[in-house]
């Protein structure tokens, strides 16, 4: 047969292409369900982060994600936490270079932040990127929400007058991260959302659970 | 390709070192750029990248007899491609953090100059396992190479290796370590070097 032939060449690429995306379907069939459960542990562990829970094993996770009420399709969750009803939700908003997406909890009150956690984010490593170092996430602990909104100020920080560190060189990323939080701040504020959250901490009452 | 020394020390020495993909044919450098801040994340991209290239010239090398000409740089593309999605689909399910770091990074391997450049250089007219030696050698001589960078980087940038704190906190990291265009000088500083020592040893630059 010739090997240069039109016939031998489409029915050569036919195969061969048949063969190799045939393989590659098997391995993706063989650890999507992995895969998925990664994805999954990532998320739950992302929003124990941000309720302040500790949880670093699948199990812990697991266990953990177990006591909270959760809304996955709003984003919405809430967990009892040191006798405390906290809210959490899933926000996501324009960063410098892309989309910044994680998780703020809040007390039932709405009258201080819990923690927040970062899922993703495209901003500058070693600059906006440090968002996700502990100091810019901890300062969020306990602090109060101000009526009119946080400030994110780098060099600035005034935890009474509502005014959080910034990242000296990443104002842009400072200023994103304060109108995200801020923001979200108004839809847990909103009546719609607020219904919902009191729904799911009802949950967490009746369910026994807890 | 009669004058290709295909003796495995040869092949081990040439790729990397006299001709090797970085500093001699300056080839798969966007990937040099992108991933060299973190060692972890250069360890598990170089890692990615030597076993995609050594297989995909394997495979290349094996199925050449039956390749015909006009077709065969889609057929390299297809099993490059074939080995570089089995490396993304692995991370994603076994190392989900590296896969998360590294990003779009594993999926643009595909694109690295290298691997073709082994597949049609050396596989295409090579026996199959010389080709695989030729292959991990190249990815060898790419990694060595990104992990210098990436030390400089890693080190300079976050006072950090492998993501253990080395420097004092006194140390101010260079943020400039951190972004894209650290590499691109140090991978100039490495140039210079490489070949300043190439040309004492006799060597033809």
């Amino acid at each position: 047969m010739n090997k240069e032939g039109t016939l031998y060449t489409v029915a050569f690429i036919f195969i061969v292409s048949f063969a190799f995306v045939f393989l590659l379907s098997m391995t993706n069939q063989a650890t999507i369900e992995r895969v998925r459960l990664n994805e999954e542990v990532a998320r739950q562990r992302a929003v124990l982060s941000a309720m302040g829970v500790e949880a670093t094993t699948v199990d812990e996770i697991r266990g953990e994600f177990g006591r909270i009420a959760a809304d996955e399709e709003q984003g919405l969750f809430a967990r009892r936490v040191d006798d405390r009803t906290v809210y959490a939700k899933e926000f996501s908003g324009a960063g410098v270079w892309g989309l910044i997406t994680g998780f703020l909890t809040v007390t039932a009150d709405l009258e201080e932040f819990v923690g927040i956690e970062i899922v993703d984010d495209n901003e500058t490593p070693g600059l906006g990127g440090r968002i996700n170092e502990p100091w810019f996430k901890e300062q969020f602990e306990g602090q109060r929400i101000p009526d009119d909104g946080i400030r994110v100020r780098a060099g600035h920080a005034d935890p009474e007058a509502g005014i959080v560190d910034g990242i000296t060189g990443a104002t842009g990323t400072s200023n994103a991260m304060q109108a995200i939080i801020n923001r979200t701040v108004e839809q847990f504020r909103s009546p719609d959302i607020r219904a919902r959250l009191e729904e799911l901490a009802g949950q967490l009452a009746s369910g026994g659970e807890v | 390709m009669s004058d290709v020394d295909t003796r495995p020390g040869a092949i081990l020495k040439n790729n990397l070192w006299t001709s090797n993909p970085i500093f001699m044919q300056v080839l798969g450098i966007c990937s040099a750029l992108a991933v060299t801040n973190l060692l972890t994340n250069t360890a598990i991209m170089t890692i990615g990248v030597t076993f995609v290239t050594g297989f995909s010239n394997l495979t290349v090398s094996l199925m050449k007899k039956f390749m015909p000409r006009k077709v065969r740089m889609m057929v390299q593309t297809l099993i490059i491609a074939f080995y570089v999605i089995i490396v993304d689909i692995v991370l994603k399910a076994y190392l989900p953090e590296i896969s998360r770091n590294l990003g779009p990074y594993v999926g643009l391997i595909i694109t690295n100059c290298i691997i073709m450049g082994r597949a049609e250089a050396f596989a295409q007219s090579n026996d199959p396992i010389p080709s695989l030696w030729d292959g991990v050698t190249s990815g060898l001589g790419y990694m060595g190479v990104l992990m210098v960078i990436a030390v400089f980087r890693e080190l300079l940038g976050f006072g950090t290796l492998f993501g253990y704190q080395i420097l004092p906190d006194a140390f101010v990291p260079w943020t400039i370590m951190v972004m894209p265009p650290s590499a691109f000088f140090l991978l100039g500083i490495i140039i210079w070097a490489g070949k300043t020592a190439m040309n004492r040893e006799g060597a033809p630059a």
